[in-house]
């Protein structure tokens, strides 16, 4: 799920940046510096929307480093367990395929594909193939999926989806 | 492990009446999900209960059908728990359970990482079973076999080093790993690895096995196999492996109903735990100054023997520092080459490649003073540049014919077998590996002169060993059956008597040098003899079996003998003592003629390069019996040259120009490194020749 939230990060500026350009460094330097991250808590960053306050520079004592408080909204991306979302496949194997959600790695299971789709190693690539043959997943492919368990770490998040459940499976655009 | 079941409970003290269920039998429940409405059969309709799975599981059974009442205490239905037999990063991959604080459950249920890039994926032995299982079915249905392949010195030679940029041929890319500031690989394909790889995945589904880090193992797989259609995610890089020093241990658990349709390729034997389903191929060499980037550590008792030099010969000979080998290696193939296309004419042949190497060498020099480093071996590769900037280097290396050759026979051996068994019945590759090997001298009987140390017993041998495995028998001494003499130089007592006996008798046997039997060895085939006659000289150091027959010494045996044999490179006692002080003076008086006829002997010939050529073609067309007739003035001086010498070393070729120098020079006290400088000319002959009067005279 998306969200936009406040959050706040502390940059750590070397002297040498001090002159005229010191704020714009200060918010290039956050752009750099959190964009594209993962915490625990909100998720991936996705992207930087609004910086609304930079405070007071503290200088450390006997560094001449000095840090900035910064105050600015973001987009994130925290997956939830039931929730159910878009992926692109990555790997198919034989025990089950990887997904990926944009930043979000995604295991789905043998055992979490419908029953009547079976693993063909010996198309390349190889592709999980219903009886039919109507109903092809295969590397690249956009599939629906449903979170059903989100490993989440100090630095990222990994989840395990299911495609066993009603309008899940490949997307046909 | 048993099966858990729980039962569900009717959740309060009176009867309930289940109104509906939500589920229906053998559907996965995931945690909190509602299982079925109730309400109390007391009457009060109006108050209707939801029931949620405490935990995820299988319904295995409903016992309680809709608007039935419940009593307390009894069952309304069975839940399977979910034994988590796939687990990802430490949690369930099929109810999403997090397992690391789930003690309860038992954590090794899935233990087996089945799928080579992943490791973090581990599935339950039963799962892998089953799945393995799976894959033997498929593989015999497209009559197929596993092949494992090594990259490093078997496909591709990597080296880190600074080379030409313009090297044709070579592909260049940059590695960048976390935390270092990552490096350029230059990596050459060996010869005819695409079209290697396009005919092994016929028959073979091919699987990356090697210890280069992840990283380079991906990168270099995209170089073979851009499309990935040879290896697709079947590869296994160091990253993944168990044991630092074994790649046999990840067998286990990639192919869990076990090993029986997998062939290895690899250049390797030690890190396969000397597995019978191994092909050892010889290693590719290209960049002469580097060996194998991704070698396995060596167990801790060979560390030592590493800081004195010595492994380096053990490790396939690519390091600069033991020159004669990979030079004369490749001089024979490429003469081995040449005279297979042109018929075995000899004459015209051996003196094309000496022209061709000093040519070579030459141009060598000049590419030395012009650039800051030069990697290539003047003796392995022939540089030609070409219009457009590029450098081309000429590759002999032709092995990956033969290895391609060798898996055709090992498919066919396997498929005829299991057609011929019953169903359900599989052949063992571990078992159909040797016997297609055994097949290749299968009839010969091999007699040893020379090849074996006196002090070691045939059996333990080397030499033995592959002769064995290549099916060949060996006698300690002659028999009626045998058939091939292996000698590494003429004049032994064995080569005296297989003449007389070859006069007395009708049947002839082959006299040829270890050569054959190495070259045997390494495509598998019986390999004309006569393309490996025994030369007058004989040839040192090709005692000790090359790299594609041997392997670094286990860490159990007793290393001495052969680290006594790879210190000198005729492999023989003498050379390791102080020869001047164990020569009688009559040797001495010997060694004074035979620098005499050294010194005639360039004054009428100006260049002893062209020499050896010229002796090699009185071998190959005259057998050596009719040698002893037809020799010319010349060649009968060196011959009582060489009896005084006990016949090693070739007239005036390198070899015999190495050869002298360790008795002036004693070996034991210089450090064992093999390391002798190249110059081999007239004044140093004329050097030694002075030591070695004035050795003499201080005798005297």
């Amino acid at each position: 799920m998306f969200y936009h939230i406040s959050l706040e990060h502390e940059i750590l500026l070397h002297p040498r940046y001090f002159g005229p350009q010191l704020l714009d460094i200060v918010k290039q330097k956050l752009y750099t510096e959190v964009e594209g991250t993962c915490t625990g808590k909100y998720g991936f960053v996705i992207a930087v929307t609004a910086i609304d306050s930079i405070g007071a520079g503290l200088i450390q004592p006997g560094q001449g480093f000095v840090v900035y408080p910064v105050k600015y909204k973001a987009i994130v991306f925290r997956p939830f367990k039931g929730e159910v979302l878009d992926a692109i496949v990555t790997q198919v194997n034989k025990v089950g395929m990887f997904a990926q959600i944009g930043p979000l790695s995604c295991f789905i299971s043998h055992h979490s594909i419908p029953a009547d789709m079976e693993f063909c190693p010996n198309v390349n690539p190889p592709c999980y193939k219903s009886r039919q043959e109507d109903n092809v997943i295969q590397e690249e492919d956009v599939i629906r999926l449903k979170i059903v368990g989100t490993r989440v770490d100090a630095t990222g998040i990994f989840a395990i989806g299911t495609l066993m459940d009603d309008y899940l499976g490949l997307v046909t655009q | 492990m048993a099966d858990k079941t729980m039962p569900i409970f009717v959740p309060s003290e009176k009867p309930v009446k289940v109104v509906k269920w939500k589920v229906k039998q053998g559907v996965f429940v995931s945690q909190g999900q509602i299982l079925f409405l109730y309400n109390d059969s007391s009457g009060n309709v109006t108050e209707l209960k939801k029931f949620k799975a405490i935990r995820a599981g299988t319904i295995s059974s409903i016992k309680v059908k809709e608007g039935d009442i419940a009593e307390p205490g009894g069952a309304i239905a069975e839940l399977e728990e979910c034994r988590h037999p796939t687990v990802m990063k430490e949690m369930c991959a099929e109810c999403g359970a997090d397992l690391r604080t789930d003690e309860v459950t038992s954590r090794d249920v899935a233990v087996v990482p089945m799928v080579h890039s992943v490791p973090e994926l581990k599935v339950s032995e039963e799962l892998a079973q089953k799945l393995g299982r799976e894959d033997a079915e498929r593989l015999l249905k497209d009559r197929k076999l596993v092949l494992l392949v090594d990259l490093d010195q078997t496909l591709v030679h990597t080296t880190n080093d600074n080379i030409p940029p313009n090297l044709k041929g070579v592909l260049h890319f940059f590695l960048r790993g976390p935390g270092c500031p990552g490096r350029w690989c230059h990596t050459r394909l060996r010869p005819r690895t695409k079209e290697f790889l396009e005919s092994a995945s016929q028959n073979y589904e091919l699987h990356v096995c090697t210890f280069g880090a992840r990283q380079y193992a991906h990168a270099v797989a995209d170089l073979l196999d851009p499309e990935k259609k040879y290896f697709s995610h079947r590869i296994l890089s160091r990253d993944e492996c168990f044991d630092a020093r074994t790649k046999a241990a990840n067998l286990k658990a990639l192919f869990p109903c076990g090993d029986n349709m997998v062939c290895i390729i690899d250049d390797r034997e030690d890190v396969w735990r000397h597995a019978t389903n191994l092909i050892h191929v010889r290693p590719y060499s290209f960049f002469q100054s580097t060996g194998d980037i991704n070698a396995p550590p060596p167990p801790e008792n060979e560390k030592t023997k590493i800081a004195s030099g010595l492994n380096g010969a053990a490790q396939g000979n690519q390091m600069p520092t033991l020159d004669a080998e990979p030079e004369q290696k490749e001089k024979d193939a490429s003469k081995d080459i040449e005279s297979k296309e042109e018929g075995g004419n000899g004459k015209i042949l051996t003196k094309d490649v000496k022209s061709n190497n000093t040519e070579i060498k030459k141009s060598e020099e000049a590419d030395q003073e012009s650039d800051e480093r030069i990697v290539q071996d003047p003796a392995e590769s022939k540089w030609t540049e070409t219009s457009d900037g590029q450098i081309e280097v000429e590759d002999p290396d032709d092995y990956l014919i033969y290895l391609e050759d060798i898996l055709k026979r090992i498919h066919k051996h396997f498929y005829d077998l299991y057609d011929k068994m019953g169903k359900n019945q599989i052949p063992d590759l571990k078992c159909i590996i040797p016997e297609v090997k055994s097949e290749v001298l299968a009839g010969t009987s091999l007699v040893f002169s020379g090849l074996v140390p006196t002090h070691q017993r045939l059996e333990t041998s080397r030499a033995y060993q592959v002769a064995r495995s290549l099916g060949a028998e060996v006698t300690q001494d002659y028999t009626d059956k045998t058939t091939h003499l292996v000698a590494v130089r003429a004049g032994t007592a064995k080569v005296n008597a297989s003449r007389r006996m070859g006069d007395g008798t009708a049947k002839k046997f082959h006299v040829v040098t270890p050569e054959w039997m190495w070259t045997c060895a390494e495509r598998w085939e019986r390999v004309d003899e006569r393309l490996y006659p025994l030369q007058r000289g004989g040839q040192s150091g090709c005692r000790r079996p090359p790299a594609h027959c041997s392997s670094p010494p286990p860490a159990h045996a007793p290393p001495a003998a052969a680290a006594q044999r790879k210190r000198t490179p005729s492999g023989r006692f003498m050379d390791t003592i102080n020869p001047l002080l164990s020569f009688s003076t009559d040797d001495i008086a010997d060694m004074d003629r035979e620098v005499e006829d050294i010194f005639n002997e360039s004054d009428e010939s100006s260049s002893d390069d062209e020499k050896p050529g010229d002796d090699d073609l009185d071998d190959e067309e005259n057998p050596p019996e009719d040698r002893l007739i037809s020799v010319s003035a010349e060649n009968s001086l060196q011959d009582r040259l060489q009896d005084s010498q006990e016949a090693e070393g070739t007239n005036g070729s390198d070899d015999a120009d190495e050869e002298p120098r360790p008795r002036k020079r004693p070996r034991r006290s210089s450090p064992p490194s093999d390391e002798e400088p190249p110059d081999d000319d007239d004044s140093s002959w004329n050097l030694m020749g002075a030591a070695l009067e004035k050795e003499l005279l201080a005798q005297d």
